[in-house]
């Protein structure tokens, strides 16, 4: 067998300690990493592996290679993340997980296997890192695995009727097929997530996608889809594709621009579905919320107006509808939890006492202030212009109550320096969430009033 | 108000202007100094890359920028301050942060940094007056079991400071008077025997791993940023070089404290040019470094766009100070990398505050107050 025997009486690690996995510094989590490497085929162990999965993609440790990683190279952008929706963003169209085994045991299965033996010899000698070396264990391998696969996927029965499974062996193919191509495009565009698509990202896609359709124009649909799953907003690909040079592919780009279209609105749909605080789920916090929300409506505004050549409806009534789930997601996290989150953060004057400083809570406010402030930029493009102001409004008015109540009960605590310092810190709080909320102009005149009731007291 | 660019080669670093760590994104690590007629001006270096820098008076900036009420607050503290050295100037932005008004995160940062100067405080004038009985060969086991901070070891230590003044032919008063001048002076550098370095020698320390960052980056990093990156380097070492120097001499003359007592007023004259030489030396490089610190867990472009950001307020040395034209240095190193990203200071076209920038210079003052 092509990885290392399965060690009898190693055990996993507890579930406890799996857990603390997540939060040690990353040079450990590297380490214990390497460690469990070595007995990786352990079921335990493997069940530690699925646990710190997500920990692995965020921190991708240097991993020791093995062929059948090697094997994933060219679509692991396209694998779907473990956790399941709400855990870590999904990548675009992706590839089941449950793929790799079926896929690995044909190749496994079915390759020559005194060449199979020399890669996998090949790569137990390999360094974590070296990634020259994989590539040119790559260069043999995708190829013989992409033949495989091809010849599996077109026989009657072999993928057990499943049929989703056998599309997604096809696709696997197909970007095995341009292996090299794929990787040296993912050079190109790194690091991931590549935040602005830059002139040089886009010419790196037209060069690649050029090679691909060298090699076999319908591999180029494939190619494209990684690209756009390494970007950070996959939309931004759907603006620059029509005036891209695809080579051979050229006439094939009304229905890749289709097709790439459709797997981005798809995936907005996918995001969206997620986040509402419906049900038993927690809800998102407002600033999260914001930025996804930021997020999203780049992307339909970006797909919209790539797609706008199309004139297809039922584009633009899913987009419409997921620009509309992106408001009522701003309105629920934001807008209408804004009372609560923001006024209540603000403590009333004691009527007996010393004045209470609840630091957390105003940190609390103040993100979601920012949130509320940050949601007016999206408003006009959301429709939520009228809530948004009128909150915002609300808000301003409410703390300016507050601050009122504050000021008048100053007086009786200024015998207490104490007291008096905390009473001050609590006017300031509300002066800071009063200028994120409605500006600095306005916040300027409590501020003042702040000065005048504390006058005397900067001598500390 | 605002008239064009001007030249920036200042001879002294009271011209240079004292860094204020303001959160408005525009004004962030501005430099304060008195102008004419001891008026306070404002410096802000220039928005097209290092090309001069705007004087603005004092009064005007709140008419020409919006200020966030931190701003504004601290504004009119350092109007109230007499002289805009980095010491003052450092006293009115920890008030500032104290209050909140740069965020619940910044005041507990304030709330420290004014408890570690008060131990600091108290710590170096506790090696003092050990120092000053050692050197008079009062050095006494009892007071150290019992604790100066303990009834019986205040008594013994009065008892020996009495005795080590006879011995320096000083009044006791005179001699507590002296040494709570130098500890005043000392502890924001500390003393070569203290446990914990002041926070101006925390600074150095963090200023050579500054130096060593830019350098690596520049190298693992090859970009238009590169050069910048080297330039921030050589400032940082020239910095360092200066500042080590600075350092061992001011130690030195304290460590000898019984030719310091006998020559109290040249000594001490000198010792206390070093203390505000070195304070002079690291304004505005905590900034800095920590903002470096923060870029760490970001990507190349996100640092890249802070090394340029970091360049727009290098502490270059004043011409008086280094014998290198450090200031003509960085236009030549500006004008050879145009294309460099920086962040866009869009509050300053638009009015309208930049409420993330404001919250990632909050987040730096939480860091270093």
């Amino acid at each position: 067998m092509t990885e290392p025997p399965e060690k009898a009486g190693i055990p996993g690690l507890p579930p406890a300690l799996e857990t603390k996995l997540l939060d040690i510094p990353d040079e450990k989590f590297a380490e214990v990493v390497r460690l469990l490497e070595r007995v990786r085929d352990h079921p335990d162990v493997r069940q530690t592996f699925a646990t710190i999965r997500p920990r692995l993609i965020q921190t991708r440790p240097d991993r020791r290679p093995t062929l059948k990683r090697v094997l994933c190279m060219p679509f692991e952008d396209v694998l779907e993340s473990p956790g399941g929706r709400g855990k870590v963003e999904q990548p675009l169209g992706r590839i089941e997980r449950r793929t790799i085994e079926p896929v690995w045991r044909l190749v496994a299965e079915r390759a020559d296997q005194a060449a199979f033996e020399q890669l996998d010899h090949q790569v137990r000698e390999t360094a974590p890192g070296n990634r020259n070396a994989l590539l040119n264990i790559g260069r043999v391998l995708w190829p013989m695995a992409a033949g495989i696969l091809h010849a599996a996927a077109a026989e009657n029965g072999s993928l057990r009727g499943d049929a989703p499974l056998r599309r997604q062996v096809e696709e696997i193919a197909g970007l095995l097929d341009i292996g090299l191509i794929v990787e040296a495009l993912k050079s190109d565009l790194s690091p991931k997530p590549v935040p602005a698509l830059e002139e040089e990202h886009t010419d790196a896609i037209e060069r690649a996608a050029q090679a691909a359709a060298r090699q076999a124009p319908d591999t180029v649909y494939g190619l494209l889809r990684i690209a756009a799953a390494r970007l950070a907003t996959p939309a931004d690909l759907l603006t620059v594709l029509p005036d891209l040079d695809l080579g051979r592919a050229k006439r094939d780009l009304p229905a890749i621009l289709s097709r790439l279209g459709g797997l981005v609105v798809g995936h907005l749909e996918e995001r969206i579905a997620r986040p509402d605080g419906a049900g038993d789920a927690p809800p998102i916090p407002p600033e999260e919320a914001v930025v996804l929300a930021e997020q999203l409506l780049a992307s339909v505004t970006a797909t919209g107006a790539a797609m706008e050549r199309r004139s297809d409806p039922a584009y633009r009534g899913r987009l419409d509808a997921v620009k509309r789930a992106v408001g009522a997601m701003v309105s629920g996290s934001v807008l209408k939890t804004a009372a609560t989150g923001i006024l209540s953060a603000v403590p009333a004057p004691p009527l007996a006492g010393p004045p209470v400083v609840d630091e957390p809570a105003q940190i609390a406010a103040e993100d979601h202030a920012r949130a509320l402030r940050r949601s007016a930029g999206l408003a006009e493009a959301l429709g939520l212009q009228q809530p948004v102001d009128d909150t915002l409004k609300a808000m301003g008015n409410g703390l300016i109550e507050q601050a009122q109540a504050l000021l008048d009960a100053y007086p009786r605590l200024m015998a207490h320096p104490d007291d008096a310092d905390a009473a001050e810190t609590n006017l300031y709080y509300v002066l800071r969430l009063l200028e994120m909320v409605a500006g600095p102009g306005k916040a300027e005149s409590l501020r003042l009033a702040i000065m005048a009731s504390t006058a005397g007291r900067y001598d500390d | 108000m605002l008239r064009g660019a001007t030249e920036y080669a200042p001879s002294t670093f009271e011209e240079r202007g004292a860094a204020v760590a303001f959160t408005t994104p525009l004004l962030s690590q501005t430099r304060v100094r008195r102008g004419e007629r001891s008026k306070l001006e404002v410096l802000i270096p220039s928005l097209s890359q290092g090309a001069g820098i705007y004087v603005v008076a004092w009064k005007a900036v709140p008419e020409m920028v919006t200020m966030t009420m931190h701003d504004r607050y601290l504004h009119e503290l350092i109007v109230n301050e007499e002289s805009c050295s980095p010491h003052e100037i450092r006293r009115a932005t920890l008030k500032a942060a104290r209050r909140g008004l740069a965020g619940p995160q910044a005041a507990q940062a304030a709330r420290r940094a004014l408890d570690e100067d008060e131990e600091q405080g108290t710590l170096t004038h506790y090696l003092l007056i050990l120092a000053i009985l050692k050197a008079v060969g009062l050095e006494s086991p009892d007071m150290l079991k019992a604790g100066i901070g303990t009834e019986e070891g205040q008594r013994l230590t009065r008892q020996l400071m009495t005795r080590a003044a006879g011995s320096l032919r000083l009044d006791a008063t005179v001699l507590y008077a002296r040494l709570a001048e130098i500890a005043d002076v000392a502890s924001p550098v500390g003393l070569a025997q203290s446990p914990r370095p002041g926070r101006l020698l925390r600074c150095l320390s963090d200023l050579k791993i500054f130096k060593k960052g830019m350098e690596d980056w520049a190298e693992a990093v090859p970009s238009d940023t590169s050069p910048v990156a080297l330039f921030c380097a050589e400032v940082a070492q020239h910095t360092i070089g200066i500042g080590e120097t600075v350092v061992r001499d001011f130690q030195r003359r304290i460590e000898a404290i019984g030719p310091l007592m006998r020559d109290w007023d040249n000594e001490m004259l000198r010792i206390r040019d070093h203390a505000t030489r070195l304070a002079w030396l690291l304004d505005g490089w905590s900034h800095i470094t920590g903002a470096w610190d923060v870029a760490q867990s970001e990507d190349s472009h996100q640092q890249a766009a802070t090394i340029n950001d970091l360049f727009r307020i290098l502490p270059l040395l004043p011409r008086q100070e280094s014998s290198r034209d450090l200031i003509g240095d960085a236009k030549r190193v500006s004008s050879s990398s145009q294309r460099r990203s920086v962040r866009a200071l869009e509050d300053w076209r638009t009015g309208a505050m930049d409420l993330e920038a404001i919250r990632r210079i909050e987040a730096l003052k939480a860091r270093s107050p």
